[in-house]
């Protein structure tokens, strides 16, 4: 994502589009997931590359995720393994390979979709015969058509050379929440795509009542891979207490990407990069200096804002990551642009999240603007020079209306929203006295009033 | 033992009955939601039953804690 400009002429992190393809995506040969890219989409190139689809046992399934310790990518990074054995429990099992990402920054479930999919639907599939499941339904994203291209596209191949498993393809809404667990099994039944209240697991009643196993596209394409190659393999990359790689979405500035593949056919202008990288891996080997001098907005926009210089010795790691109070979620990397305020840029972010709320859970379809409006007013620091109390009582609507929507809701989207704002007072935890005083640490000169809105 | 009020989002409708009954445990927020404040002791058990059931919407649950 580039740094683009606003009418104020301040930089600020460029949106996604809601409701268009992706944007400038470059994928990046990687060394599990997104190894030998050149080989092209085809089953045939995949079954010449990797053999068969792998046959294994439950029991074998279970040991080897356990082993490697595959996670998914939600805020709670949940283990695949509990999920399986729990799905495993009762009969009538279903598979899901959700590929509707709904952050709008991710772009690596689309990448797995569109340059190898078979990794994804290998996976997928063997889970699905060690389970006895006979139906995979795959979600594919409304918004970026050539996902579900692809995807259609390669189910067709597997039919062709014989696979006797059910394949159903659905198309996701092009909304935020759309992606969430159980607005997809909403869709899956027929019913409007958006969340409801999930008394039970997925893994324990899901689809029409059933038991299902429900993972991203990443999640099911590290699956095929372990069991492919064996846990060895996979601890291969990684370390000894992280073993394995991770995909990440890194906004980048325009700059030359050549030999690198890129989706919606874009040229030398990629403003996104997927990567995939071994845990353990720094980030001074990702990001520039000058961008981990500023804060970094990691796991998208219901992440977490890591402060100046946090991640400078850091590396990539989902526990190294929750012991400094961040998360890496769905793997989205968003650097702050030179001259743009974090603090701007989040009252930007929760009124887009608000305006993406599914409006049927009370407290996020009032709290989510309120919040919005809220930090707004910080953001925008005082009227008249002076005029402190009517920052001061938005700075305090904020704690409030943290509190009135945290954890009241269907699905993640209100959680999610509070987990950015409250990671961004925690890591610029001054900037809103410096706003209500009309200064800005990040944006030198007095503060523009009102761009912010 | 203890038990949880859980409340089903979207079919909350903010008819406020749920408070009147059992204002023990649930408040109502500044748009007329409810609040639950704690889980729900052994002595308002039946309560709070009752307050599941006052719901037009059937928007309330409680659930055993293990």
């Amino acid at each position: 994502m580039s740094t683009v400009t606003t009418s104020s002429g301040r930089p600020r992190l460029a949106r996604a589009p809601r409701t268009t393809p992706p944007p400038e995506i470059r994928v990046l040969d990687g060394p599990v997931l997104l190894a030998h890219l050149d080989d092209g989409p085809s089953l045939e190139a995949h079954r010449r590359r990797f053999g068969p689809c792998p046959t294994l046992g439950l029991d074998a399934i279970v040991d080897a995720t356990t082993a490697v310790d595959v996670r998914g990518r939600g805020g709670a990074g949940f283990p695949f393994s509990v999920k399986l054995t729990t799905a495993a429990r009762r009969r009538r099992r279903v598979v899901v390979v959700n590929l509707a990402e709904g952050e709008p920054a991710s772009a690596k479930d689309s990448a797995l979709a569109i340059f190898v999919p078979h990794r994804v639907l290998d996976g997928a599939a063997c889970v699905a015969h060690a389970l006895g499941a006979h139906e995979v339904h795959v979600v594919v994203p409304g918004d970026r058509p050539g996902v579900g291209d692809a995807v259609s596209h390669a189910v067709t191949e597997r039919r062709k050379a014989g696979e006797r498993l059910r394949w159903t393809l659905h198309r996701a809404r092009p909304a935020f929440v759309a992606g969430q667990a159980r607005a997809v099994l909403e869709l899956m039944a027929g019913r409007e795509n958006l969340p409801v209240t999930a008394w039970v697991p997925e893994a324990v009643s899901g689809h029409r009542g059933r038991p299902t196993l429900l993972s991203n596209g990443e999640t099911w394409a590290q699956v095929g891979a372990l069991l492919r190659g064996g846990p060895e393999a996979s601890a291969a990359h990684g370390t000894a207490d992280e073993p394995g790689t991770t995909l990440l979405t890194i906004a980048r500035d325009c700059r030359d990407l050549e030999g690198t593949e890129g989706i919606e056919g874009t040229e030398g202008s990629a403003t996104t990069e997927v990567v995939e990288v071994g845990y353990g891996t720094p980030w001074s080997a990702l990001l520039s200096a000058e961008q981990l001098a500023r804060p970094v907005l990691l796991g998208g926009y219901h992440g977490t804002w890591a402060p100046p210089g946090r991640l400078s010795d850091a590396v990539v790691s989902r526990s190294g990551s929750a012991a400094l109070g961040l998360a890496l979620g769905a793997g989205v990397v968003l650097p702050l642009p030179p001259g743009a305020c974090p603090l701007t840029q989040t009252s930007e972010i929760v009124g887009y999240l608000a305006g993406q709320s599914a409006r049927r859970c009370g407290p996020c379809l009032n709290g989510l603007p309120a919040l919005a409006d809220a930090l707004t007013r910080v953001a925008a620091g005082p009227e008249d020079p002076g005029d402190l109390d009517v920052v001061l009582s938005a700075r305090d609507r904020v704690d409030e209306l943290l509190l009135l929507v945290d954890g009241r809701g269907a699905c993640a989207h209100p959680d999610g929203t509070v987990r950015l704002v409250r990671s961004l007072l925690r890591a610029v935890p001054d900037e809103t006295t410096r706003h209500a005083a009309g200064r800005c640490d990040f944006t030198p000169g007095p503060l523009p009033r009102g761009s912010a809105t | 033992m203890t038990a949880t009020l859980r409340i089903d989002w979207p079919a909350c409708q903010r008819r406020g009955l749920c408070a009147e009954v059992l204002p023990e445990v649930l408040s109502l927020d500044e748009w007329g939601y409810p609040v639950v404040g704690a889980a729900v002791p052994m002595e308002l058990i039946d309560l709070a039953r009752d307050a599941a059931a006052a719901c037009p919407h059937s928007a309330l649950r409680l659930l055993r804690d293990r």
